[in-house]
């Protein structure tokens, strides 16, 4: 039997489809439209997929994008490499029974992201600067100066170097939401696993690892949009041309290059729309090989 | 298979002292039972034997040994708990085999191990299942098996029918009695349901508040109860008790038990109305208002009818019935 259709249920949706599509699917639609526009010879004209053509096809443009895509993808490996791997660490470590201020550990740890980027980007550059910093002084006061480089100055290790601090600040968000899930295994389980001989790193490996799969799969997948959308620690350490030599450059710096132009390089919106779509297209790839692929795999357990 | 001693066990958490001075002997191939009412400390007692908690002073022996300082896992004993804790992620052949893989049993060992669990409970055409994938019964057949698989000195059961349905309850409560013979094991089982109480064990300990207030076989504690809490406890429906001033008796209070109150229409001890008749098929449970002795239980095991409101006389059976002191301790 179909159910009468109940007007009031519109009224219901209403604000929050109003301002989903005010602030989030107007300005997706914006954006994709002006990527398939650009100035020709002083005027708007319909260009169809010729920025695409250009930011692929173009030499510099494509050198700069895959560069920047590249350098994304490591910025993104090294999260999922060490940033999760710690912060399940620490959720294990932190829900295991009887540690002492496990408490006052969780807070500490979660406490730098909900500091601003701007705080954290210049606290992080002060402290690794080779003038004035505390690393080489530190390192000194150890007997190891001669480890010392001005990480943040060269190109080898500046993407590195900006993805570890972006994990020590993130290292939070992971740990959180995986101790969240290793306190909903049931005690009895836990006990029922110790009565057969299955404790310490082979319990966690055999028993709490599956049981929170899931977990570990939003926080991939948050790690994945987070990353293809960073910008801001970047932008406050390195500036806008994400240097030395675009060595930091990662998507979200070479849009923001583009779009609104910085130092010599003018501003283009059409340019810059173009390579938010781009932006957009490789997230929703991502995210959506994720629902489809992984997490259709992925079994939830009931206790 | 094992037995287990139990020397002058106390628990406390914190200040709560939930378990005081335990001495217990269960015997070798011996079922014990532990009942007691809901916080009694019956569940900490089973748990301290299994290593899960500490007691705060005493020995727990098995077969002999001291355990206390043993993990878990290395004092021979298996568990069967009430949610049945099994590893959601695994199928039915895992469950029972993860713990010998775990001790690095040989493949063949494990093997031959749970097809003989799988045979003994009919769970061979469920191996391949998830947990989530059984009934209730199912899942309580595969905590039984993953016990079994390990051949365990001792066995344990947390109130583990407690989560089935009154059917189920009764098959599975068949099921251990035919298991515990087919595999001559020593058996440790908590419940606050007498009836399993009464119809599983060879040895029934009955708790209270963190005491043990009787130990005994469960025919010696329906006929002689050491005390007004074990006569209240074990029997159903409860046992009467009658203030014993009131009936020109040395003792404090007179217990009896429904069925041997004798109820008459003609003439009885004392009289009283009938303010209630339950018809259990086989018997009838008949409530009857005895003015200063208050509200009574007859049963009777014939189909006699009572109507509402109907005067009666109740007479005690002098042979059956039970005197305590006003410390609630039976006279004899």
């Amino acid at each position: 039997m179909r159910r009468r259709f109940r007007p009031h249920i519109l009224v219901f949706l209403a604000p929050a489809v109003l301002i989903y599509t005010l602030v989030m699917i107007l300005p997706l639609i914006g954006t994709l439209n002006l990527s398939l526009f650009n100035r020709v010879e002083g005027a708007e004209s319909f260009v169809g997929l010729g920025n695409f053509r250009t930011l692929f096809g173009d030499p510099r443009w494509s050198a700069s994008f895959w560069n920047a895509l590249g350098n994304n993808t490591w910025f993104f490996l090294i999260h999922m490499l060490v940033q999760n791997p710690i912060g399940i660490a620490l959720a294990a470590l932190l829900s295991t029974p009887g540690r002492r201020f496990a408490s006052a550990y969780r807070t500490a740890i979660f406490v730098p992201t909900i500091l601003s980027f701007v705080i954290v980007g210049f606290a992080w550059k002060l402290i690794l600067s080779p003038i004035w910093g505390i690393a080489p002084t530190m390192l000194a006061s150890v007997g190891l100066k001669s480890l010392f480089a001005p990480w943040l100055g060269q190109e080898a290790s500046a993407l590195t170097t900006l993805a570890l601090i972006s994990v020590w600040q993130f290292v939070g968000i992971p740990m959180m939401l995986i101790y969240a899930a290793l306190l909903s295994i049931p005690e009895e389980l836990i006990e029922a696993a110790e009565l057969d001989g299955i404790t310490g790193f082979a319990q966690f490996r055999k028993i709490k690892l599956p049981l929170i799969l899931p977990a570990v799969g939003i926080v991939s997948i948050l790690t994945f949009v987070g990353n293809f959308n960073a910008f801001d620690l970047i932008y406050v350490t390195q500036g806008a041309l994400a240097g030395p030599n675009f060595a930091t450059d990662i998507l979200g710096t070479f849009l923001y290059r583009t779009f609104f132009g910085f130092q010599l390089q003018l501003g283009d919106p059409h340019m810059g729309a173009t390579i938010a779509s781009v932006m957009f297209l490789i997230i929703l790839g991502g995210v959506c090989l994720y629902l489809f692929g992984v997490q259709t795999r992925l079994r939830r357990y009931q206790f | 298979m094992g037995s287990l001693t139990l020397r002058g066990i106390s628990k406390s958490f914190g200040a709560t002292e939930v378990l005081r001075d335990i001495d217990l002997e269960v015997h070798d191939g011996g079922f014990t039972v532990f009942v007691g009412p809901s916080g009694c400390g019956k569940s900490t007692l089973l748990r301290i034997v299994a290593g899960l908690e500490e007691p705060s002073a005493g020995d727990v022996l098995i077969e002999g040994e001291r355990v206390n300082d043993r993990a878990p896992a290395d004092r021979e004993i298996a568990m069967v708990f009430q949610s049945y804790a099994l590893y959601p992620h695994l199928t039915v052949r895992d469950n029972m085999a993860l713990g010998l893989r775990q001790a690095r049993t040989p493949k063949a060992t494990i093997e031959a191990r749970v097809a003989e669990a799988a045979r003994m409970l009919s769970l061979e055409p469920l191996l391949g299942r998830r947990p989530a994938e059984l009934s209730g019964g199912q899942r309580q057949r595969v905590a039984i098996g993953r016990a079994v698989v390990r051949t365990p000195k001792l066995f344990l059961f947390d109130e583990p029918l407690s989560n089935l349905d009154a059917a189920l309850r009764v098959n599975t409560r068949v099921e251990i009695a035919r298991l515990r013979r087919e595999l001559r094991a020593t058996m440790i089982y908590v419940t606050h349901d007498q009836t399993e109480a009464m119809t599983l064990a060879d040895q029934i300990v009955v708790l209270n508040a963190g005491r043990i207030e009787q130990i005994g076989a469960p025919m010696e504690l329906y006929r002689d109860p050491a005390n007004i809490f074990v006569a209240g406890f074990i029997g159903s429906p409860r046992m009467n008790f009658l203030d014993g001033a009131r009936l020109g008796l040395q003792a404090a209070t007179l217990g009896i038990r429904p069925e041997h109150l004798r109820l008459d229409r003609v003439a009885g001890e004392f009289e009283g109305r009938v303010s209630h008749v339950e018809h259990l098929g086989g018997e009838t449970n008949i409530f009857v208002q005895a003015g200063a002795h208050g509200l009574l239980t007859a049963r009777r095991f014939d189909e006699e009818s009572f109507a509402l409101d109907e005067r009666v006389w109740l007479t005690p059976d002098p042979a059956r019935r039970l005197l305590f002191d006003a410390e609630g301790r039976r006279l004899r």
